[in-house]
């Protein structure tokens, strides 16, 4: 768990010392300022996730304090402390923007309980803003499903690398499902009680990228109107995802490598340092070694996020998998467009089975959420699958002589209406050859 | 293991100072369980003849950071860490008690007895033994370094109530574990 950073501002040395060792053997990170003023100097270099603020101190008092640092960082949680006599000033102070107050000498017990609800809070604020974000973005997918080999081997992985802190780096056609892996590794994480925070860098315009990652000082540019969090410090104790790593621009990655390197980075038109620590998952469509070589990629960048690295098979390679995912689909995309829709014909599952899938397993969802919504009957049928219309099926080099010839037949039998004397004629075979066909390539007449 | 760790230098050993009258298999207890955790020597020795000087009358209690800073200056040669029982009420000036209070990464720490055996009446019992090695060796654990862990079964959980302290092991689990030898380790190469 990562350390939550304390900041006690009190004039009173016995205090300062008294509590300081006492958070420091609760395992926080503790400084301590004797006046509001020098506190005020220390946040200009650093930042602090709580403050103790005395409320009586010589020279700037603990609402002044207060004052200055909800202006600046309206994020930090500051806990006045004060003695009996000044109650109404603690209750004055939570009016303001106080987290809350303690009396002076406080019961350790409502110390530690309060330090853990305000870490717990700051924890949940983060992972709520994102999630915000994230609302308006359809979820593409639910979970990761295949019984492939192949997808046993990325499970296989992903068991394997969860556990790690290491960075890790996916490659793979778009559409393969890499933002799941990522997020599947976090969930087998020990920070997957803290935000998953995806960034997809090929959908963020250049020149705004920055503030995306960094967040901005209010004030920084014209439309910064409030001071706004960067990515980086809502991934704070969970993990980074970076999509489309490939696209960002050369300064970008400099700027990235950077905060890899150290953890601290700066918001936009903001001086005081911040600090973040999160694990990173890159992910990117382009051949990665290519893109190195092209200077595309840093190189330095490159070995950074490459500490492990897999690549998501494409759909082509794990066609065992379409039927199990295509009723996964369909199952979700009948329920929440309340239509009865059933099942998928034989038909349109062996149609499925001969496209390549050039869009992988994206296309497959977009396409049977397209069926389910023109689709009439309870099934779906080839025509409700408008992509394996001829011009569209595409014939790659691909495919084994058998698949096609398959998909061929079936065509043929389709359109003589299963007349199988037309279609031998048509295919050129005798009929006998034609049955033999089909019972080898288990096609069925649609009911 | 930090239990079978063969302790090179003879000298070396951890002292158990009782202050004012304390049951003798009471600090015999904590003798034993200081040895198993760290595999020092765990000595008992009367370094410290009474707390009077850490009185504050206002409060009725003892301030317990003044008697570790008297514990670590009173320290014999040897003497890698001091542990201080006492029965008085502690407290350190921020909160309205401590079981409790140790120097992190240093060389004193000092429990007290005196809430101790709360729920328990004035008959000495196995419980409240229990609750003093806990809290014995949660003390002597921030001394070297260890601090609070999450792990409520963890003799370094920090107890916010009686129930706590009995709920947790008198045990570290296998992190505070690792970090306690890696404690000791460094403490071999000064």
């Amino acid at each position: 768990m990562d350390k939550t950073k304390i900041l006690i501002v009190d004039d009173e040395l016995i205090m300062r010392e008294s509590l300081s060792g006492w958070l420091k053997r609760d395992g926080h990170v503790v400084v301590s300022a004797a006046s509001g003023e020098d506190a005020m100097r220390m946040l200009k270099n650093s930042r602090f996730d709580i403050l103790l603020v005395d409320i009586k101190m010589e020279g700037m008092s603990g609402l002044d304090v207060l004052r200055l640092v909800k202006e600046s960082d309206p994020d930090v949680a500051v806990v006045m402390i004060t003695a009996y006599g000044s109650i109404s000033t603690a209750v004055e102070a939570m009016k303001k923007g106080a987290y809350d107050y303690l009396l002076k000498p406080f019961d350790p017990d409502a110390l530690g309980v309060l330090i853990d609800k305000i870490t717990e809070h700051q924890a949940q604020a983060r992972e709520n803003i994102f999630l915000r974000e994230q609302y308006q973005e359809r979820t593409r997918f639910e979970s990761m499903i295949g019984q492939s080999i192949a997808m046993q081997k990325i499970f296989d992985m992903i068991e394997d690398v969860g556990p790690m802190e290491s960075t890790v780096l996916i490659s793979g056609e778009t559409g393969t499902g890499k933002g799941l892996a990522a997020k599947a590794i976090h969930t087998k994480s020990s920070r997957s009680g803290g935000p998953f925070v995806a960034v997809n860098c090929g959908a963020i315009p250049g020149h705004i990228m920055e503030s995306e990652l960094f967040g901005h000082q209010k004030g920084a540019f014209t439309d910064a109107k409030e001071t706004k969090k960067g990515r980086l410090e809502m991934a704070h104790g969970g993990t980074l995802f970076l999509d489309e790593i490939g696209e960002i621009s050369m300064r970008m990655q400099i700027d990235l490598l950077h905060v890899l390197e150290d953890r601290v980075f700066y918001r936009v038109g903001g001086t005081q340092p911040h600090e973040a620590y999160f694990r990173v998952i890159a992910a990117t469509n382009r051949n990665v070694e290519d893109a190195v070589k092209q200077g595309v990629l840093r190189e330095d960048l490159y070995y950074r996020l490459n500490v492990v690295s897999f690549r998501m098979p494409a759909l082509r390679e794990r066609k065992e998998d379409i039927p199990l995912l295509a009723e996964h689909f369909l199952h979700r995309f009948s329920q929440e467009t309340n239509k009865p829709v059933k099942m998928i014909t034989r038909e349109a599952i062996d149609d499925m089975m001969l496209y390549e899938w050039p869009g992988n397993v994206r296309e497959l969802e977009n396409a049977v959420e397209r069926a389910v919504v023109v689709g009439k009957g309870p099934s779906i049928m080839p025509q409700d699958l408008p992509i394996f219309c001829h011009e569209n099926v595409q014939h790659s080099r691909h495919r084994s002589l058998s698949e096609v010839e398959k998909a061929h037949i079936f065509d043929i039998l389709r359109e003589c209406g299963w007349n199988i004397s037309k279609s031998a004629q048509i295919l050129s075979i005798d009929r006998s050859t034609l049955y033999s066909k089909i019972k080898r390539y288990n096609l069925e007449k649609p009911t | 293991m930090p239990g079978n760790r063969n302790v090179k230098n003879v000298q070396e050993h951890i002292i158990i100072s009782p202050i004012g009258h304390l049951d003798p298999h009471l600090i015999r207890q904590v003798v034993q369980e200081v040895h198993r955790i760290t595999g020092y020597d765990a000595l008992a020795a009367s370094v410290l003849q009474d707390v009077d000087f850490a009185f504050e009358p206002s409060r009725d209690q003892h301030c317990s950071t003044p008697i570790l800073e008297k514990l670590a200056d009173a320290a014999p040669p040897g003497a890698v860490k001091i542990l201080a029982i006492c029965s008085v009420d502690l407290f350190i000036p921020i909160l309205t008690f401590v079981y409790g209070e140790a120097q992190l990464g240093g060389k004193a720490c000092i429990i007290s007895t005196h809430r101790l055996s709360e729920g328990l009446g004035t008959a000495r019992s196995d419980i409240f033994i229990r609750r003093v090695v806990k809290e014995a060796i949660h003390e002597l654990g921030h001394t070297f370094n260890l601090r609070h862990c999450k792990d409520h079964n963890c003799c370094m959980h920090y107890c916010r109530t009686i129930k706590d302290v009995d709920r947790k092991t008198h045990h570290l689990c296998r992190y505070c574990k690792v970090l306690l030898e890696d404690e000791m380790k460094s403490m071999s190469k000064i």
